[in-house]
């Protein structure tokens, strides 16, 4: 008797089991198909996957396979919150990086690569390549990340590589072109609100820094801060950083503009293909993206090839080599010049000639943070 | 397809399962070799086709043999057909790169592999997108051609009775759970469950706890180790310090083992839910006492076979000494050979060919004296330099890596005591998770609960902590699938 209802008993809990690990499995399964779809993740900034197209020669190739195998993934439900768990779950473990941005007390910081000194050496050989070929005189402006700046904050055996004697070195490499030095006012400032603390970007604040420094080598007369107009977006800009984390714990960051009359006659001409015509954008703010995830492209919009910037101004033609952190600077250097072009060198695969000549310009400045620095500028 | 992709967790595993847990018999068969052919075209949409005619070439094999059943020789021919077959799919998909190349860089010679002239006469007839330049693996080949063999020897040993049916024999082939990374599972292993097995919810639940364990291994352990290892084996060998090669070595002893062993966990416990009983392929490998233990707790479905194919047809021991240690040779230059074509796995091979060799005729009598524990050691360190000829890429860099774990470069380096802070929680559950420490502690907490619980309440509690346990690492292994890149299947290379 005692033995049958212990079998019942057993025969009961397997089938409870059951019931319970497939009804999970199914669940997950049936709340994904039913959830809406989304285009485009704000959390994570970027397109996600589309559905998988299934033709001959996508599926021989494996593209259908991986294409459905990333749907699924981008489109799971709950994606953000396990994302964000597998972070929690890396810190418990003791890890201070996740993703490739290690997570500090106050902060998200780049996990930088030590830099790989071929990469180096084939950047500054084109620099200086570029400075040898045009009489225009040719500046460099290398901007340290926060991983310098709150190196201190970092644990102190958490490898992170030497900003600071890498600017100095690269500088010494040099050839014929002037140096600008950011990396000592930056430093001097890193109780300022200067960086953001979750996006690899400096801020207009620390934008303004090296605008103030630069003036005496580029020859204009900075404005004093004082004299510009600033706009603050409310504190809800979450970054490049937290869409690799998805780590809630960092408060979030405020987008400031620094207005200033002589910004307002500003049009550009836009080349999202350096040989295409260009688009023309009056103004040098897109405004637009202050309602959405990618804030920081409120400056001069997103990433491209070459922008050029008309002023409207008095002043020199400026040619500037740049990544994404010239964005925020060239705002200011509109009421100092008529003309200023801005070229993503790692975008485009023609000679840089044909695209960005030095000799059509008064100044050629040359203008990237170090990470991208140290990944390679790749001006042909 | 593998098993720890959502495709697979959420769409695959549920709906089939579901279908065939309320299918006939006769149904359940067809649904088998169907799902293993969806299960192994969804990763190779085209060599599925190789794999179908390999296996319809050893059925017939098969029915022949059976067919004559009284005529010896031409039986013969038909074993000599099914074993030329297999194997020279091996030599064309696994190892004619290699033997070409070996080829032309001995004599300067400049030979183009068939295959490739085969793959782009494939692709001229349509655009099948296979390599022109070198051949690529079909997934499990080395798996799903050794299985194969097993039926067509056995049957010409007579050990086994023929398969007449084509679905039941291309099912055990393509059957989903094991075919493209083991264990190698017999045809007698299964033959008598092709026929009859019983599905049952026991066993669907016995054997999804199985799968869960194998995932969370496999996600959880392997994955996270995995990682230091990929970092250190990142750094140029020349600049590596002592420490910092050492627990990139070490990181991949766990790798392998858990993502090995987790696979096989979730093969076996998958053949369970099907009703099947595979064989077992681990058993605690890492604290053996000697090397000759390791390989009985090592992937031992694959020295199985190696004996009772390999092995013992050639004399196993029952020779002269001179002859055993030519026997084991051949075996274990083989079975280096198995996990691929590079040299590197041919001397991992006779590397503990030698060493078995050592304990079997220098060793015998000084073994028994040592203490277990200097023993396991030892054993591990052996096993753990094996490793480093395992998962380099030449033996040049092996040869590097050796000396880097010896302090050719420093002992430490700047990134050493990172790398080590935050991958110690990890080695740690790793460690402690491949001996025997965790089961006898559980043993003991079962046993000491049962005495105040009723047997019924027992198995209650049971189901409700294993329940618990099983949602969680479903939850935990999605979240590191979904947040992560870096989920590989190191088998899958054999």
């Amino acid at each position: 008797m005692k033995k049958t209802s212990g079998k019942k008993t057993k025969a009961l809990c397997d089938l409870v089991n059951v019931v319970t690990v497939f009804a999970l499995l199914f669940g997950m399964t049936i709340a994904t198909s039913a959830a809406p779809k989304v285009k485009f993740s704000e959390n994570q900034n970027r397109y996600l996957a589309d559905p998988p197209r299934l033709t001959f020669k996508r599926y021989f190739s494996g593209a259908f396979t991986d294409d459905a195998e990333n749907y699924i993934s981008d489109h799971f439900i709950f994606h953000d919150g396990f994302v964000a768990m597998r972070t929690r779950l890396d810190m418990l473990q003791g890890h201070s990086d996740v993703n490739g941005v290690y997570i500090l007390e106050n902060r998200l910081v780049e996990k930088i690569a030590p830099p790989d000194d071929s990469v180096t050496e084939k950047s500054i050989a084109a620099i200086n390549a570029v400075a040898a070929g045009t009489n225009t005189p040719c500046y460099i402006m290398l901007v340290p990340t926060q991983a310098q700046i709150y190196s201190g904050e970092l644990p102190s055996d958490a490898p992170n590589p030497d900003q600071k004697q890498y600017i100095d070195d690269v500088y010494a490499r040099i050839e014929g072109i002037g140096t600008i030095d950011v990396y000592s006012p930056l430093s001097a400032a890193s109780n300022e609100y200067i960086y953001y603390r979750n996006d690899h970007h400096w801020t207009t604040q620390g934008a303004y820094i090296a605008y103030a420094t630069a003036g005496r080598r580029l020859g204009y007369e900075p404005f004093p801060a004082a004299g510009f107009d600033i706009d603050h977006s409310p504190e809800d800009f979450r970054g490049t950083f937290y869409s690799k984390t998805l780590y809630p714990d960092i408060p979030a960051d405020r987008l400031d503009l620094y207005l200033h009359p002589a910004q307002e006659k500003c049009t550009l001409d836009v080349y999202g293909d350096v040989s295409a015509e260009p688009t023309v954008h009056e103004g040098l703010y897109f405004r637009e993206f202050l309602s959405r995830k990618d804030k920081y492209s409120t400056f001069l919009g997103t990433n491209q090839p070459k922008i050029t910037i008309h002023t409207g101004n008095e002043g020199g033609k400026l040619l500037i080599f740049k990544d994404s952190y010239a964005h925020c600077l060239v705002p200011f250097l509109a009421a100092h010049y008529s003309e200023i072009t801005i070229a993503d060198s790692r975008y485009v695969q023609l000679p840089y000639r044909d695209y960005a000549d030095p000799d059509d310009y008064d100044q050629v400045l040359f203008l990237y943070n170090v990470s991208t620095f140290m990944d390679g500028i790749r001006i042909v | 397809m593998v098993f720890s992709q959502l495709s697979f967790l959420y769409l695959f595993l549920p709906v089939v399962m579901l279908l065939y847990f309320f299918a006939s018999d006769r149904a359940r068969n067809v649904m088998i070799l169907v799902t293993g052919l969806l299960f192994y075209a969804w990763g190779e949409p085209f060599y599925v086709v190789v794999m179908l005619i390999s296996t319809l070439i050893d059925y017939t094999a098969g029915r022949l043999m059976d067919r004559y059943d009284d005529r010896d020789d031409l039986r013969r021919v038909f074993l000599l057909v099914s074993v030329c077959m297999n194997v020279g799919l091996l030599a064309a998909f696994k190892y004619s790169d290699f033997i070409f190349d070996n080829i032309n860089a001995l004599f300067g010679s400049d030979y183009t592999n068939p295959v490739l002239l085969l793959n782009k006469a494939i692709n001229r007839i349509a655009p099948f997108g296979l390599n022109e330049r070198r051949v690529e693996l079909p997934i499990g080949i080395s798996f799903f051609t050794f299985q194969s063999m097993s039926y067509t020897i056995d049957l010409y040993r007579r050990e086994i009775k023929v398969q007449r049916s084509f679905v039941k024999f291309a099912g055990f082939v393509s059957l989903f759970p094991q075919i493209v990374a083991g264990p190698i599972v017999r045809y007698a292993d299964v033959a008598k469950e092709l026929d009859h097995r019983t599905v049952s919810t026991a066993g669907v639940s016995q054997g999804f706890e199985r799968f869960a364990k194998g995932l969370a291994k496999k996600v959880l352990l392997a994955n996270s180790i995995g990682t230091v290892w990929a970092q250190i084996k990142d750094t140029p060998f020349e600049e590596l310090s002592a420490v910092s090669a050492w627990m990139g070595i070490l990181a991949f002893t766990f790798q392998i083992y858990y993502d090995f062993s987790g696979y096989s966990d979730m093969a076996v416990g998958l053949g369970r839910m099907l009703g099947f009983t595979f064989p077992e392929n681990f058993d605690h490998p890492y604290v053996s006492t000697s090397v000759t233990q390791f390989w009985r707790r090592w992937h031992m479905t694959l020295g199985g076979w190696f004996r009772s194919y390999v092995y013992i047809p050639l004399g196993g021991n029952r020779c002269s000494t001179g002859r055993n240690i030519f026997n084991l040779l051949v075996v274990w230059g083989l079975t280096g050979l198995w996990h691929g074509a590079s040299w590197n796995f041919v001397l991992w091979g006779l590397y503990f060919g030698v060493l078995l060799i050592m304990e079997k005729y220098v060793l015998k009598d000084i073994l028994p004296k040592i203490p277990a524990f200097v023993r396991r050691v030892v054993t591990f360190l052996l096993v753990v330099m094996g490793w480093v000829l395992f998962d380099t890429e030449s033996l040049g860099a092996a040869g590097s890596f050796f000396r880097a774990m010896f302090g050719a470069n420093g002992l430490i380096s700047e990134d050493t005591g990172y790398l080590l802070r935050t991958s110690a929680f990890i080695f740690l559950i790793c460690i402690l998770l491949c001996g025997t420490l965790h089961t006898r502690l559980i043993t003991s907490v079962r046993g000491f609960v049962s005495r105040k619980v009723s047997p019924k309440g027992m198995i209650i509690a049971r189901t409700a902590a294993v329940t618990v346990l099983e949602a969680a690492a479903v939850i935990l292994c999605t979240s590191y699938i979904i947040g992560s890149s870096y989920n590989p299947f190191l088998y899958f290379r054999f």
